[in-house]
């Protein structure tokens, strides 16, 4: 039997598929292209048996992720570009403590104020930690409403199993667009159990949780700590898709939207002869950094296709490590290339002489 | 100059907030800043939180401000402007600048109730030489009618939703203008565009004392009142009469009410023409309005015998 399509805005998929995974809180703040999330939250987190808050800002908001995951909830929070930066100290706090949570940045044009429409200017800020200290997000990237769907679902799981704040890193078009997708049902899979959380000690130890480490090379345990967490997700939660690379002299590397417009171009280009192929990664951290150097030591070139001034074509460089020529083409400002102008680019870069 | 107080002394003076911004039809705003700036003699320099009048005033390389404007982000109008109006005092008292320039900033009431509250209070408590004037809609109307903390009891809002079970904003507003006044700053008020001369004469007021000053001045939206887009004025009239928004002072610690209704027309007579109320008029609701009713005489009582007690 075929199952049934759902037709929605992706900010509202992710909303029902945050909260059919097992999401009871969600503390959000007006900020535009996400506001769907928030006012779908509203709605339906009362009806699902959750919770549902607006703070005053997105400080509160992501403090308020924090105490309802100590609690031992599944909690949310969304938000746009300014207001991702806003809630950087809390997301390191996160990461201190050991807490998972879920955040959704639907990025918009920066720096600054910027813009609303969609960008991808918050790479680094999402795959490099963006707060203080030394620590890492898994992130991953939805090109469709499919995989925004899919990965929210997953993020909620992952962020449990490792214990992390995970974030799915949208944009404008994904947070704004409608598409048919399959609502693939949320199968809870086998996760430790939260022995951390603090609920009431009453016939137990009580439990701390906290990021502040003070004694004699607390912190640095806790940061080594930390670092076989981010070792073991380099090792088994990478996720990427491909198209067409295995007999490409040339292969775009780009993520989310980004790397949906540049598949229509290279579909174009394919079948006209030309031997271009695409490589996306689903997960920016951990980063596919290991299939991308299999491909340069096979002499594959890469141009990298980004909706910014140039961001993880710096991953992709480390990952070849001159192997291989690495080329970028991006528009930063929040500005959406069309299929066109990416077709046009990636011949230009295909005849060009090596 | 400003002291003139006739309409048509007023209409000579030149419009420091211009046409070709882009706030929609019959929006409050752009009345509130058009009076507040008439009422302000002299250089004047304006700070703006995010918001619709940020954003619709300053669109590309345009801008409606016939004055120095300076813009950050959503939480912070007051903080930026602390930084401008000191360097201009340290500027000023090494003999650099020999002009007396004046400072308002202007914020919604999502950026001054909300998230630029902390900025604000820690700039009245510095005590820096300005004027903090709040244009109160009662939401984020920018982002598409979400709940602030201005947003009155009963009030439906996409993130309030009024349903079958839940009527919409469960919790009453947040007293800004008395919250202001406790942090014993020499003016604080409260305005409305209906009443343009009382509005004007309390600018006045707040410029002649030194210090940091604070103006909450309601503001109709229709977009997100629900309302007819001729009526902003109506209803700021309607929200004064009901004494759901009064007009009052508090000078140095004095609370003066500095317009009392002729007739104190029932809260009703404020919402109904208001969409975003509509659900509090339908059957099994009653208790809501009788609750709203209850709060706002509660408030007006409070309010009198805090004038009478000076």
């Amino acid at each position: 039997m075929r199952k049934k399509l759902l037709f929605k805005k992706g900010n509202e998929a992710i909303a029902e598929a945050a909260i059919l995974a097992g999401c009871r809180f969600y503390a959000g703040y007006p900020i535009t292209p996400q506001n769907e999330i928030p006012e779908y939250m509203a709605r339906r987190m009362p009806e699902a048996g959750g919770v549902f808050i607006q703070a005053e800002s997105e400080i509160a908001s992501i403090n308020m992720v924090y105490g309802a995951s100590a609690a031992g909830v599944r909690a949310m929070t969304s938000s746009s570009s300014p207001g991702i930066s806003l809630m950087q100290e809390a997301i390191s706090f996160l990461a201190g403590a050991e807490l998972p949570a879920v955040i959704v940045n639907i990025q918009r044009g920066g720096p600054g104020l910027g813009n609303i429409t969609a960008s991808q200017g918050d790479y680094f800020q999402a795959v490099k930690g963006g707060g203080h200290g030394d620590y890492r997000c898994l992130v991953y990237s939805p090109f469709n409403l499919q995989e925004s769907w899919d990965l929210t679902m997953l993020a909620f799981d992952k962020a449990d199993e490792y214990r992390i704040p995970v974030m799915l890193l949208g944009d404008g078009v994904i947070g704004q667009m409608m598409e048919p997708f399959r609502p693939t049902k949320y199968v809870r899979p086998r996760l430790p159990k939260k022995d951390w959380i603090v609920n009431g000690c009453k016939g137990r130890a009580p439990r701390v949780i906290r990021s502040l480490c003070m004694g004699p090379g607390e912190l640095e345990q806790k940061n080594y700590d930390l670092c076989k967490k981010y070792d073991a997700i380099r090792k088994k939660e990478v996720i990427f898709d491909e198209h067409n690379v295995d007999d490409a002299g040339l292969v775009v590397v780009a993520f989310g939207v980004a790397a949906r417009i540049a598949l229509s171009a290279v579909k174009e280009l394919r079948e006209q002869g030309r031997k271009v192929g695409l490589f996306r990664p689903v997960t920016l951290f951990p980063f596919p950094e290991k299939r991308i150097a299999e491909m340069a030591r096979k002499g594959k070139r890469f141009m990298v296709v980004e909706m910014n001034a140039g961001q993880m074509v710096e991953d992709v460089r480390l990952a070849v490590s001159g192997a291989s020529g690495v080329t970028f083409y991006g528009r930063p400002g929040g500005v959406v290339f069309t299929p066109e102008e990416l077709y046009k680019k990636i011949k230009a870069e295909y005849s060009r002489k090596k | 100059m400003a002291s003139g107080l006739t309409l048509k002394e007023l209409s000579k003076q030149e419009d420091r907030f211009t046409h070709g911004h882009r706030m929609c039809a019959g929006c409050g705003a752009p009345i509130v800043v058009k009076m507040v700036l008439l009422a302000t003699e002299g250089p004047v320099i304006a700070a703006n939180a995010t918001g619709c009048l940020e954003v619709s005033s300053c669109i590309s390389e345009y801008t409606a401000w016939k004055i120095p404007w300076i813009h950050t982000a959503f939480e912070n109008a007051a903080a930026t402007l602390s930084g401008v109006e000191t360097m201009y005092r340290s500027l000023k008292k090494r003999g650099r600048i020999d002009k007396d320039v004046k400072f308002i900033a202007f914020g919604g009431d999502g950026g001054t109730y909300d998230i630029g509250f902390q900025s604000l209070s820690g700039a009245m408590e510095r005590g820096h030489d300005m004027i903090y004037v709040c244009y109160d809609n009662g939401a984020y109307m920018n982002t598409g009618i979400q709940r602030s903390s201005a947003t009155p009891l009963g009030a439906d809002t996409t993130t309030c939703p009024a349903g079958d079970v839940v009527p919409g904003k469960l919790r009453s507003r947040k007293n800004l203008t008395k919250i202001m006044a406790a942090h014993n700053i020499p003016y604080a008020a409260q305005a409305s565009p209906s009443h343009w001369m009382d509005l004007i004469k309390k600018v006045q007021k707040a410029h002649s004392y030194q210090g940091p000053k604070f103006l909450n001045i309601i503001s109709p939206c229709n977009r997100g009142w629900r309302s007819k887009t001729n009526d902003a004025i109506t209803l700021s009239r309607l929200a004064v009469n009901t004494c759901y928004w009064p007009l009052y002072e508090i000078d140095n610690g004095v609370t003066k009410i500095t317009s009392t209704p002729k007739e104190k027309l029932p809260i009703a007579d404020f919402m109904k023409p208001q969409g975003r109320f509509k659900h509090v008029f339908a059957p099994g609701n009653e208790w809501l309005l009788e609750k709203i009713q209850q709060e706002v005489d509660a408030e007006w009582e409070k309010l009198q015998k805090e004038a009478k007690c000076g």
